[in-house]
């Protein structure tokens, strides 16, 4: 009788489709439970059931509709397969799981070191990229040399060794082998390219396109994916359902629950994090505007201020697409030390960073320890305050109040003037100036 | 020099191949040979390729016609080369052109029509076995591509039948061989 189970595992995994595909040669039938309602990564897999069935808290995890539980994804294919995916005679087998293993301690590794920061989801070691390259360049040396006379890795037919390599390939080939750095390893190609276009790896992996530039650390996609994870961490907002239990003070101890594992291993889950699909963009509805805030933040982080970045903003600044606020601090008693009130800035960009191509900041802290003030200077795009377009936005902007600029009034160009610059009396405060704090 | 698979004999294997019933009767036609099926409805039909493409239709296996508009052109390139290079040529010389054509085309192919396997890799193994066998170690490894890709052929089940099976070293004993 034909295998059939639940295969738990985060959107896109490359480790389940190992045992998505070799399900499309046995007939097994396999439902894939990736999603909320019914998996949350980083939850689910947490639970105590779940944990009951699957001890390490690992996904991709397999369990039949006859009860039989197996985690690690090369065992959950491999008992999906059919006889001949696994290598009929004993020594078919053998090179089989040969090349298995061959997968995950020769390739993985270095890929994951290459192709993850191009990923935005490790952070960027040039040496180790290198050291990751030159790795990925021997490992297909030996393919190549084996491919050279063979169709399939083992034998004359597709196998698990096929399925498990495309599938440790899948990124490299995606991402960052172009084709200079393929070139010489044609017969790896060839292979590559003949499995793809199986129907069984078709139905699973879809079209997929070959790497034509290689891709390079992306620091933007970083700091998002580093933003989100930050976000993560925070406790759960009142009114987020989901835990059917009455709400506790005490928030999960997920940090000191996990064990430490290698950097890889952990980095490699935020790929799920990554690949989220993108929040629909609040700003959407406006009509375009000509005025271009990455020029201007250019012409602002290169450039003198006064005599370049505000000519620049004044000459092109757009009334009808973007607006100009004056904020302050509501709870300026409660300011103490003044590297707090710093992290309360800071801690609001972070809280931000997704309005950054829609915003710009110079947030000032005024006084002394025990005496001190914020305010700043918001230009936002849109007429109105941007904050209660995003939830996750409204954390910070009621602790402030705000207050719209008349761009042509002499107080605006001369709040803009002052806080773009540092520089000036601040004759509406009454306190010097610290240290100012730029969102861009 | 082994004999040829030639007309009713590689239209019988490939019927088998196709899991047809079998039980045409197949003639041959002029001086090259020309194979003949007599149907019953309709007139006769005269070729390789032609009858091969009917048998193939008859079985309802079309996507070894290739799926898109470009696999079914490159299949019937192949069928055209093997009909009229492969079964015309007979010279030393002609051998070493059609292993050098088929070569080249296959470094980066797994079959013929690129990623599957289509009716071009059945006639072109059958028309091809008799070269291959009498091939030594040395001209195997110097045409590595086509071993590769006959060697791939004649495991595909049910390709091969009674024919022999062909042997092909997988590690290199000529390192130098080009
Ligand atoms: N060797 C395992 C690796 C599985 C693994 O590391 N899974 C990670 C995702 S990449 C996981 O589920 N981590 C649990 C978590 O972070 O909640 C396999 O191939 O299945």
């Amino acid at each position: 009788m034909a295998v059939s189970g639940t295969l738990y595992t985060y959107p896109e995994n490359w480790r389940a489709f190992k045992a998505l595909i070799a399900a499309q040669y046995s007939g097994a039938r396999l439902r894939v439970l990736s999603a909320p309602p019914h998996f949350t990564f980083g939850h689910t897999n947490r639970s105590p059931q779940f944990l009951k069935k699957f001890p390490l808290g690992k996904v991709p995890a397999f369990e039949g509709d006859d009860g039989f539980c197996v985690f690690e994804s090369n065992a959950i294919a491999y008992y999906v397969s059919t006889e001949e995916l696994r290598g009929s005679t004993p020594e078919a087998a053998a090179a089989v799981l040969q090349w298995v293993n061959f997968a995950d301690s020769d390739v993985v590794p270095p890929a994951s070191t290459w192709v993850f920061p191009t990923l935005g989801i490790l952070h960027y070691n040039k040496q180790a990229t290198e050291v990751a390259k030159e790795e990925v360049r021997k490992v297909l040396g030996v393919l190549d040399g084996h491919l050279r006379t063979r169709t399939f890795l083992v034998g004359e037919r597709v196998s698990l060794a096929d399925i498990s390599l495309v599938c440790a390939l899948l990124w490299l080939y995606k991402q960052v082998l172009d084709p200079a750095f393929r070139g010489p390893f044609g017969n790896v190609t060839r292979w590559f390219l003949t499995c793809l276009n199986q129907p069984e790896f078709k139905a699973v992996l879809g079209e997929v396109q070959l790497c034509q530039r290689m891709a390079q650390f992306d620091a933007k996609k970083f700091a998002e994916s580093q933003a989100r994870k930050e976000k993560d961490k925070e406790p759960p907002k009142k009114g987020d359902k989901g835990d059917k239990e009455p709400p506790k003070k005490e928030k999960p101890p997920r940090k000191e629950e996990k064990r430490p594992q290698p950097e890889e291993e952990l980095d490699e889950c935020e790929q799920v994090l990554a690949a989220e699909p993108k929040a629909k963009d609040p700003f959407a509805h406006l009509p375009k505007s000509p005025f271009v805030l990455d020029e201007f933040k250019r012409k602002y982080s290169n450039e003198d201020t006064l005599s370049v970045a505000l000519p620049h903003f004044w000459e092109h600044f757009d009334r009808e697409g973007w607006s100009l606020w004056y904020c302050q601090y509501r709870y300026p008693e409660e300011l103490s030390q003044t590297f707090m009130s710093c992290n309360l800035i800071t801690g609001m960009f972070q809280r931000l960073d997704k309005l950054r191509k829609n915003a710009f900041a110079s947030v000032v802290l005024f006084g002394k320890d025990h005496d001190s003030s914020i305010s700043g200077v918001w230009v936002m795009r849109g007429q109105e305050l941007a904050f209660t377009l995003c939830p996750d936005w409204q954390v910070d902007y009621e602790s402030y109040t705000w207050r719209k600029l008349d761009p042509d009034s002499a107080e605006c160009r001369s709040l803009v003037a002052e806080y773009f610059t540092w520089e000036g009396e601040f004759r509406h405060v009454g306190k010097p100036f610290n240290q100012g704090k730029i969102f861009k | 020099m082994a004999a040829a698979v030639r007309g009713a004999e590689e239209l019988e294997l490939l019927e088998r191949l196709l899991g047809l019933p079998g039980g045409n009767k197949y003639g041959v036609q002029g001086e090259r040979k020309v194979p003949v099926l007599q149907t019953n409805n309709g007139p006769g039909l005269r070729g390789l390729m032609t009858i091969a493409a009917h048998l193939v239709r008859q079985a309802r296996k079309d996507q070894l016609l290739g799926s898109t508009a470009e696999e079914k052109a490159v299949v019937q390139q192949w069928l055209e080369y093997r009909v009229t290079r492969v079964n015309g040529g007979s010279s030393k010389e002609d051998t070493r052109t059609i292993l050098k054509d088929l070569n080249m085309h296959l470094e980066d192919k797994v079959y013929l029509a690129g990623n599957i396997f289509t009716l071009a890799d059945i006639l072109m193994y059958y028309g091809l076995h008799h070269i291959m066998v009498d091939l030594t170690v040395q001209e195997k490894e110097k045409y590595l591509n086509v071993s590769r890709w006959f060697n791939h052929i004649q495991h595909y089940p049910g390709v091969r039948q009674h024919l022999s099976d062909v042997v092909f070293v997988k590690n290199r004993l000529y390192t130098n061989a080009h």
